[in-house]
């Protein structure tokens, strides 16, 4: 079972790109009202699936972040920090938290990361 | 391209799309490059997971079931060897990855109602589902909400999904775990004498392979429920 201790410093920890993702809510449910979409979930949902599906499966992620574990955490932060987003948006930047975490990826290279992938689809 | 025989509207035909990148995609695609590069999976497993959760849904468990319904022979299948039963409504519980999907493959049961014995399946560790037969879980199932009551409060709490079992009926909550998986297999409603499988499928909702709801003639979708708030569930 889950350390409550490690639980709350799970939750406590803010990561601001996360931060700013949720501050901006393009939520799906809101960006298909806009545009006239009538999909129930949003296009990049069965990818994210294949991540959470991939991560489960990998032998190299570390021992402490098992399937459980993240499917813990996953609740705990969708009913805390996130509780403002709906799923699976809550279960995405979740997701992104754990890792982040752990130390699976650092915080600046996500920030580039995410200005890259933008850059490229918008280009 | 050309425009030969090119003479449908796409204004009427082309189901409209969210045309902006929003920051939900974009960290999507910035996570899985990340997990990428850093050697936690490759693309190729990436790709064969997103597809198998891509083409799973309830309709081989409802076809399944329909089957059982039909042929007493294949009923007896369906209990003593479930994973011979699933092959032989197109599912292979060890696809995409020769062993299953990690949370997925183990061992896998078909629980059989009576009129006098209701069964629903939860996951009160996290949210395990019988994905390859049944597709992805609802939003409520994954909730720490129904996870808790429903081991708690079952008959309180099929009655806010619109089930209400009379006092005789006993209920069993199945409680997935790392190595089983559950699916129902309600009792034929009275009205379908002489249907066809096909028929059959049509009233067999994913809420009914649940337990959540009873097939019933004329209802061939999901009921509507309001997902509580978990945060500090009863």
């Amino acid at each position: 079972m889950n350390n409550s201790g490690n639980m709350r410093s799970v939750e406590q920890t803010t990561i601001a790109p996360l931060a700013t993702i949720v501050e901006r809510n393009q939520v799906w449910s809101r960006m298909a009202a806009k545009y006239g979409v009538v999909n129930p979930v949003p296009p990049w949902k069965t990818s994210l699936d294949g991540i959470c599906d991939a991560l489960d499966q990998s032998g190299c992620v570390p021992e402490v972040f098992s399937a459980v574990d993240r499917r813990n955490e996953e609740d705990a932060l969708s009913a805390t920090v996130y509780s403002d987003l709906p799923y699976p948006e809550n279960r995405l930047v979740a997701l992104a938290h754990s890792l982040l975490v752990r130390g699976v990826i650092d915080e600046a290279e996500l920030e580039e990361r995410l200005a890259a992938v933008r850059a490229r689809l918008e280009s | 391209m050309t425009s030969e025989g090119h003479d449908h509207d796409h204004d009427r035909t082309a189901a409209p799309m969210v045309d902006e990148i929003t920051d939900f995609e974009v960290l999507e695609i910035a996570l899985r490059e990340l997990c990428i590069e850093k050697g936690i999976f490759t693309a190729e497993e990436h790709r064969r997971m997103t597809e198998f959760a891509e083409q799973i849904g309830p309709t081989p468990a409802a076809r399944l079931v329909a089957r059982a319904w039909l042929e007493p022979e294949y009923k007896e299948l369906v209990l003593s060897d479930p994973l011979a039963a699933s092959k032989e409504v197109g599912v292979d519980w060890l696809h995409p990855t020769g062993f299953g999907t990690p949370s997925d493959f183990t061992a896998f049961h078909v629980l059989e109602d009576t009129p006098a014995l209701h069964h629903v399946i939860v996951c009160t560790l996290c949210s395990c589902y019988p994905r390859p037969i049944l597709g992805n879980s609802p939003e409520w199932y994954r909730t720490p909400n129904f996870r808790r009551r429903i081991v708690r409060w079952p008959r309180q709490v099929l009655a806010e999904f619109g089930l209400y079992l009379p006092e005789e009926v006993e209920i069993r909550v199945e409680d997935s775990n790392q190595k089983h998986r559950f699916m129902v297999m309600p009792v034929r409603p009275e009205g379908t004498e002489g249907w066809t499988e096909d028929q059959l499928v049509e009233i067999l909702t994913r809420d009914c392979l649940i337990g959540v709801a009873l097939p019933k003639v004329g209802v061939t979708t999901n009921a509507v429920t309001e997902t509580r708030p978990a945060i500090h569930p009863a």
